[in-house]
């Protein structure tokens, strides 16, 4: 069966000033399972999702979803074609509770718009009591379920975390960009989210994953591509990655 | 004197800037946009108000108007501003206000000039007593003041009032979960206004004269008093909060009459503004009354089940 194209990068650069964070990157993300993206820090991992995001504009190459070149699109416009993504540093709505940080990542909601919201109360009712419901189980997945009425700044930071990743879950996404997910959450719970991932993966979402927890990625991804100063150095399976000198390299450097 | 009059005098002013705090409320408390131009949509609804009343237009019409033309000044400055970064959109605004102020001053063809315009009554009796004319001033506001505090509240208590707020929170985030930030912000600018100018309309036909001295930036700052010491994202307490700065401010103007003081009140009151303003933001940031979370049916249902579940259990 061959496995559809979702994302595809060509020649993607990105620069801060002299900077090269992102030169010449190409790859390819195709339709199920987790992606993973890994190199030290500084290798331009980070900059390369926000550019797929909309945040960056790139300054050479293209990059298309679904066929589709999405270079120029605004943040917003990205999210409506499914690419939704969570922060490496949570960027949640601190003086709103962790159920409405989830209900706000929901996609279509009628009562978002002026109109509806002022004239059309019954309409949006019911759909916002399905989305609550689709909330609390994205909230018990990550652990929440105590916390569901707290304010997202009374979380702490390993919660604050996983509330970032349940509410790019919320949004249905058809891809989602996950910037260490893993991170400050323990080592339990880390394991469980890319497990979560690996189930969710089966009914549509693809994950492209940043992950500095190189032990619990190579478990779940079926592809890693790995960066160093800019540069995709090396892609593969997580078995072979293993053995290759090039992802030694990028990590321990140059002998 | 009559005191009832001026209590009732107070109660109109009361009304007049509720409307302004309830319109800020919406920009700021609630979106965060830190409009500093509120005066600039207070003139334009009671100039428009003026000029129309002038050829003899109704007044409900006027005041339509003047909230119509207001939300198109506010469209039309909020499409640049608010591409610029908060702090340069509180310059961008507060300038505004200050042109527009100039332009009437200067522009005698136009509005008068410093001479400014005279404005009939909304609704006139004649023979009637001071008393019953206030009244009737009263009802006409508190209608307007009514209307603009149910939508804001049924505003914040929506889905539309949470992607606001989320706005207000951040709106990098807002915009990657696929909220458009500009258009959001557009609407909550041209609404707030579209209030203001209906404020304005209101303010004009009481005072039944205006001149450009009464759209002074401390007008402004009043409001974002109101709001600051009410508290932001609480319709509730910026509605307290006008009620007390109004207290203070007319009550300084009474107390002139009645009390010799080696200062002038009206001086003394914006040094004691300053105070306020400096103690609410150093003990009680949130204002005297906090935000309220959204509540839609759903989200209470949900919430009382939960309550109930934990009541059993412990």
């Amino acid at each position: 069966m061959p496995e559809e194209e979702l994302l595809k990068i060509e020649e993607l650069s990105k620069h801060f000033g002299g900077v090269y964070a992102v030169s010449g990157v190409s790859l390819d993300v195709r339709k199920g399972g987790i992606w993973g993206l890994v190199g030290p820090n500084g290798s331009g991992k980070s900059t390369l999702f926000n550019t797929i995001l909309g945040l960056y504009r790139p300054d050479g190459g293209c990059i298309y979803f679904n066929g589709r070149k999405i270079n120029n699109l605004s943040s917003h416009q990205i999210y409506g074609l499914g690419i939704v993504n969570s922060f490496q540093v949570p960027r949640l709505f601190f003086q709103m509770s962790v159920m409405d940080n989830m209900l706000v990542a929901a996609r279509g909601h009628q009562g978002d718009g002026l109109f509806n919201s002022l004239f059309l109360r019954g309409g949006w009712q019911s759909q916002e009591r399905e989305l609550i419901d689709r909330a609390l189980e994205f909230i018990e997945l990550v652990e929440l379920g105590k916390m569901v009425f707290a304010l997202a700044g009374e979380l702490s930071g390993g919660q604050r975390k996983l509330l970032e990743l349940a509410r790019g879950l919320m949004a249905k996404p058809r891809l989602l960009l996950l910037d260490e997910p893993a991170a400050g959450v323990n080592p339990v719970v880390g394991k469980k989210i890319f497990q979560k991932l690996q189930t969710l993966s089966k009914n549509g979402t693809t994950f492209f994953v940043v992950e500095h927890r190189l032990e619990i990625l190579f478990n779940f991804a079926s592809w890693v591509y790995v960066m160093d100063r800019g540069k995709m150095v090396t892609q593969g399976q997580p078995e072979k990655i293993v053995d290759d000198p090039a992802f030694y390299q990028a990590y321990l450097g140059a002998e | 004197m009559d005191l009832l009059l001026y209590g009732l005098d107070l109660l109109v002013f009361i009304g007049i800037f509720g409307i302004l705090a309830i319109s800020l409320n919406l920009e700021f408390g609630f979106s965060g946009l830190a409009n500093f131009g509120k005066v600039a949509f207070f003139l334009i609804g009671a100039y428009t108000y003026a000029l129309l009343s002038q050829i003899g237009l109704p007044f409900y019409l006027c005041l339509i108007s003047g909230a119509l033309v207001a939300a198109i000044f506010g469209l039309l400055i909020s499409l640049p501003a608010l591409r610029l970064r908060a702090d340069y959109l509180a310059i961008v605004v507060l300038a505004f206000g200050e042109i527009l102020r100039l332009i009437v001053k200067s522009e005698a063809w136009l509005a008068g000039g410093d001479w400014g315009l005279s404005v009939s009554p909304a609704i006139s009796i004649t023979g009637v007593s001071p008393r019953v004319d206030l009244l009737v001033n009263i009802a006409l506001v508190f209608s307007c003041l009514l209307i603009c505090f149910v939508v804001a509240q049924l505003l914040s208590n929506s889905p539309y009032g949470r992607v606001i707020r989320a706005i207000r929170e951040d709106e990098v985030a807002a915009e990657a979960l696929g909220k458009n930030r500009a258009r959001y912000k557009v609407q909550i600018f041209m609404l707030g206004s579209a209030m203001a100018g209906v404020a304005g309309g209101l303010y004009a036909q009481y005072l039944q004269a205006i001149v450009p001295m009464l759209f002074l930036p401390i007008i402004t700052f009043t409001i974002w008093i109101m709001v600051l010491v009410g508290g932001p994202a609480n319709n509730w307490g910026v509605l307290v909060g006008a009620a007390l700065v109004e207290v203070f401010e007319r009550g300084a103007n009474i107390a002139k009459d009645y009390i010799a003081l080696p200062i002038d009140p009206s001086n003394l009151q914006y040094i004691l503004f300053g105070v306020l303003i400096l103690l609410v933001l150093f003990y009680r940031p949130q204002g005297l009354f906090k935000e309220i979370p959204i509540k839609t049916r759903a989200l209470e249902a949900v919430r009382h089940a939960r309550e109930q579940i934990k009541g059993e259990g412990g």
